[in-house]
């Protein structure tokens, strides 16, 4: 097995100054910018590097055992940071008997999720500690400043479970789950294998529980989806599982520049099978794509075809799994990657730098991308702040906001904290509340029901000068 | 038959008509639209729906329980457009009975009838899918730039009419309704009154379908023994009938009967509105703009807030209940129907009686929130003398309304506590069965998979 590109480690170094990852994308030119950015760059790289490994591999590749996998079938024993996290997340899964879904009247997400994130906030930092002993002394270099590594990645494991405030759950979520495994592949704080292995053994041994995680969450607080597009969305919460579960069928290969463009691994069952609920059940436990697909049938009353038209349309592809786990791949980095409402949230600090790439090629604009709202029109001081990676101060400051559900308006794009719980529709240009820390009030007696103490990791809006973290004084607020 | 008629008949049966009589549609659409107020003025009876996001079975649903056009008249307060799998399909049918029927049927704008949300959130990808191109999402816009920003009912009658349908509540209701005057009755889908609420003190508790909200809201039907009279439900006021009115009097024809008018508006008020008039000033020919008077009233949401509120949808404001008697007050409103957030219950009264009333009218949104859906019917008062108006907001032909109070229920609205609400009867509604619904032979190939 050879991977062509995979994420770089650090290491060359001897230092590395780590930093809280910070909110920058506000409006439509940002994500522009984005998508030029080394943490662009680094995100589709290791989205495409796990991709190829869950191809089903060829005999002759070197390394890794030859043929495809299941979700069910775990030969080797997994490496400490695969075991580690897998133990995270049965933890994050014993918190939910600590937060029992409230019994009240509701208008649709369930207010304890907030008790379980409030938990998940509160013992982040030895959760965090537990995952990373015995495999952050690999790290070969030492932190300067401040701020430590587990501050850095604790930013987005806190991002990866849903919007407390707006009790929901999205991909853009799922993202920050992605970029959480990234900067631990970074830190080198992954066994250093054969090509590939370690990487299969993420997708099938961390991302699948996450996934499992993810839906027991859902059901448990009856998470809306985040942004929703109705059934004109591939599905209300996930993406990444159609990638790599179309990978699983494909026909299999020896490393990423032998990725076929169509075709389907000799036993891969037929696409059409998703509109199928008892083929669904019968694939749900070991494929990945069809545990996805199965979730739907559980949540969803109606025709396959008519409440999920993207994955039935997929379905239809006649040209294979490979068809389809290149078009799933194209298909993120438009309707993820590209979009405002999406990636707005999603921080960046000295792993996932906002910074442009000298190698990033530019994207052309979609009806999409180009209705997105620029707030900033593209000033050459705004230009100019952009690529010196300075903050640009948001367009409106809607911090203290109350919560609420349903459409955002695309262009809030600002941020916003202490926001109480709602359903409906948000304005596509709203954000929900990820992107900052509560200000002050974080250390003062009184709460609003509703709020959270300071979230660790989430970056407060102004990160020039000394940025402390506002749990860095130790004392957060107990309730 | 003409096409107008081939037209509504295609739709009806869940078929997309061709694109060029969609040009015309929208075109013959904005000419009537255009000549409407940004209030359009709208006499009861009348029959106020919420949201639809394209869920077009569950459409046809609504106008089985509810009646269809043109027998029923009916108010839709927007968002017929994204989310579900027939937005192209609802908002066509609606726009070609509103041709159709102008009198009939109105159509507000919803925070959806926008071109930036519909990028967004579906209606412009399910154009694209079910055309092949964007001409059909764009004529539609043009149509959404011409949408009325709310709708003033007027000539409500206070009382419930009688009704023969059965009684399948579970308990607590009264026999006889003639001994009570009622101000709210629920039905189910089967026309069977599950829920009858006494005329109640406006400040009285919030009142949805079902005191409980984790229970399915429409009770199971029981045998139809006599309900026992007693054992209120924490929602029944203990107190009947308002100072200076006569609770036990409904004879048609007294002016007792009138009610105050009620504002219908897709999302709620505004810091910058204070009177029907403020609306009125609004150039509302133009894509919804990302904050401001138009913005808000199709953005905002009520909450148990004082005063105004930051809204997380990043758009509008929320507003509480003071400002609601405030601004209620000061325009001689009874009520405010609203849409715009779902109620698992299917509506929600917010603030009391004389409050603000949500209604949703999208069963199972999603196909898969569980929720049921509302319709809200607002009888006639008959004692105007049987003046109907039946314009659809002809600002020439309209009094000043909102200074002294509009329509047939101006001589009953002196001052807050004189403004009686109008009974309302709600309908409740479930998802319509999927089974009859075939699977498509095409699965088209979407342009990422080509």
């Amino acid at each position: 097995m050879n991977l062509k590109e995979v994420l770089s480690r650090l290491g060359s170094e001897k230092t590395h100054q780590f930093a809280i990852p910070s909110k920058r994308i506000n409006d439509g030119d940002d994500v522009s910018f984005f998508l030029t950015s080394k943490a662009y760059t680094d995100l589709m790289t290791f989205l495409l590097q796990l991709n190829t490994s869950s191809f089903p591999w060829k005999p002759s590749s070197e390394g890794a055992p030859a043929g495809g996998w299941s979700l069910t079938a775990n030969s080797e024993p997994f490496s400490p940071a695969v075991s580690n996290l897998r133990s995270l997340i049965k933890k994050l899964d014993n918190i939910i008997d600590e937060a029992p879904p409230d019994t009240g009247p509701r208008r649709f997400g369930n207010v304890s999720f907030r008790r379980w994130y409030e938990i998940v906030i509160e013992r982040a930092p030895t959760l965090l500690q537990e995952c990373f002993e015995g495999i952050s002394s690999q790290v070969p270099f030492a932190a300067t400043g401040e701020t430590t590594a587990q501050e850095e990645l604790q930013a987005y494991f806190l991002g990866s479970f849903g919007s407390a405030q707006r009790l929901d759950y999205g991909s853009g979520h799922e993202l920050s789950f992605l970029a959480f495994l990234g900067c631990m592949w970074k830190l080198g704080m992954f066994k250093q294998t054969e090509p590939g292995v370690e990487e299969r053994d993420i997708v099938i041994g961390v991302f699948q529980p996450y996934l499992d995680l993810i839906r027991k969450l859902i059901l448990t607080y009856t998470l809306e989806p985040a942004g929703s597009h109705g059934v004109w969305g591939l599905d209300d919460h996930s993406f990444i599982p159609y990638i790599w579960g179309s990978a699983q069928f494909s026909p299999a290969i020896n490393g990423p520049e032998d990725i076929p463009s169509e075709g389907s691994a000799p036993n891969a069952p037929n696409p059409g099978d998703v509109a199928k609920a008892d083929a669904v059940d019968r694939l749900r436990a070991t494929s990945m794509y069809f545990s996805a697909i199965g979730f739907i049938y559980d949540v969803k009353k109606g025709p396959f075809w008519e409440h999920s038209p993207i994955l039935f349309d997929i379905s239809g592809v006649p040209a294979g799994w490979a068809k389809i786990n290149k078009g799933m791949m194209k298909m993120y980095n438009a309707e993820v990657l590209s979009k405002l409402p999406v990636v707005q949230h999603f921080p960046f600090g000295s792993l996932f730098r906002w910074e442009k790439d000298p190698n990033a090629v530019q994207v052309a604009a979609s009806i999409h991308t180009s209705n997105q709202p620029s707030k900033h029109a593209s000033t050459a001081a705004s230009q100019r702040a952009r690529q010196d990676g300075m903050k640009m101060p948001p367009a409106r400051d809607r911090s203290q906001m109350p919560p609420t559900s349903g459409t955002a308006a695309p262009w809030a794009a600002t941020s916003r904290t202490q926001m109480p719980p709602s359903t409906g529709t948000a304005a596509p240009w709203a954000t929900s509340s990820r992107a900052a820390v509560p200000p002050a009030a974080a250390g003062t007696t009184t709460a609003a029901p509703w709020a959270r103490p300071p979230s660790p990791g989430l970056p407060p809006q102004d990160n020039s000068g000394a940025t402390r973290a506002p749990w860095a004084n130790s004392a957060l607020p107990k309730r | 038959m003409s096409d107008l008629d081939k037209a509504i008949a295609q739709l009806r049966a869940c078929r997309p008509i061709p694109e060029n009589q969609v040009k015309e549609l929208c075109y013959k659409a904005r000419e009537l639209l255009i000549e409407e107020a940004n209030v359009v003025q709208v006499d009861a009876p009348v029959t106020i729906c919420g949201d639809i996001h394209g869920q077009f079975h569950d459409l046809m649903e609504l106008f089985r329980v509810g009646g269809d056009v043109p027998d029923t008249n009916y108010l839709f307060m927007g968002d017929f457009v994204d989310r579900g799998f027939y937005s192209l399909e609802s908002f066509l049918l609606l726009l070609c009975l509103k041709v159709r029927y102008p009198d009939r049927i109105t159509l507000i704008r919803g925070n959806h009838e926008s071109r930036q949300i519909t990028t967004v959130y579906g209606f412009y990808d399910e154009c694209q899918r079910k055309y092949g191109s964007a001409n059909v999402w764009r004529y539609c816009c043009e149509v959404f730039d011409y949408l009325a920003l709310g709708a003033l009912v007027t000539g409500c009658a206070a009382d419930l009419p009688s009704t023969e349908a059965p009684w399948v509540g579970s308990s607590g209701m009264p026999l006889e309704p003639e001994d009570r005057e009622f101000e709210i009755e629920i039905f189910n889908s089967a026309n069977e009154v599950t829920n009858r609420y006494p005329r109640a003190n406006p400040n009285s508790n919030t009142i949805t379908s079902n005191p409980n909200p984790n229970k399915p809201s429409t009770d199971p039907p029981l045998p139809k023994s006599p309900p026992p009279t007693s054992s209120p439900k924490p929602t029944t006021p203990s107190k009947t009938g308002l100072p200076g009115t006569s609770a036990t009097s409904s004879s048609s024809g007294s002016p007792g009967n009138s009610s105050g008018a009620v504002l219908c508006v897709h999302g709620g008020l505004s810091p910058l509105i204070d009177s029907l008039d403020k609306i009125r000033l609004i150039d509302r020919k133009q894509e919804v703009p990302h904050e401001g008077a138009m913005c808000d009233l199709l953005w905002s949401d009520p909450d148990e807030i004082d005063g105004w509120g930051l809204s997380p949808r990043g758009a509008g404001f929320l507003f509480g209940a003071d400002i609601v008697k405030l601004f209620n007050h000061q325009n001689n409103l009874a009520m405010i129907a609203r849409a715009h957030q779902l109620v698992m219950e299917g509506f929600k009264e917010h603030f009391g009686s004389g409050g603000v009333v949500t209604v949703w009218s999208a069963p199972n949104y999603c196909y898969r929130c569980g929720n049921v859906a509302a319709i809200l019917e607002l009888g006639e008062d008959g004692s105007n003398g049987g003046f109907v108006q039946r314009s659809n907001g002809d600002a020439g032909r309209k009094r000043a309304l909102g200074e002294s109070g509009g329509g047939g229920g101006a001589e009953a609205l002196n001052g807050m506590t004189g403004v009686r609400t109008p009974g309302r009867r709600y309908r409740i509604f479930e998802a319509a069965p999927q089974d009859s619904r075939g699977m498509p032979a095409k699965k088209p190939v979407a342009d990422y998979f080509l």
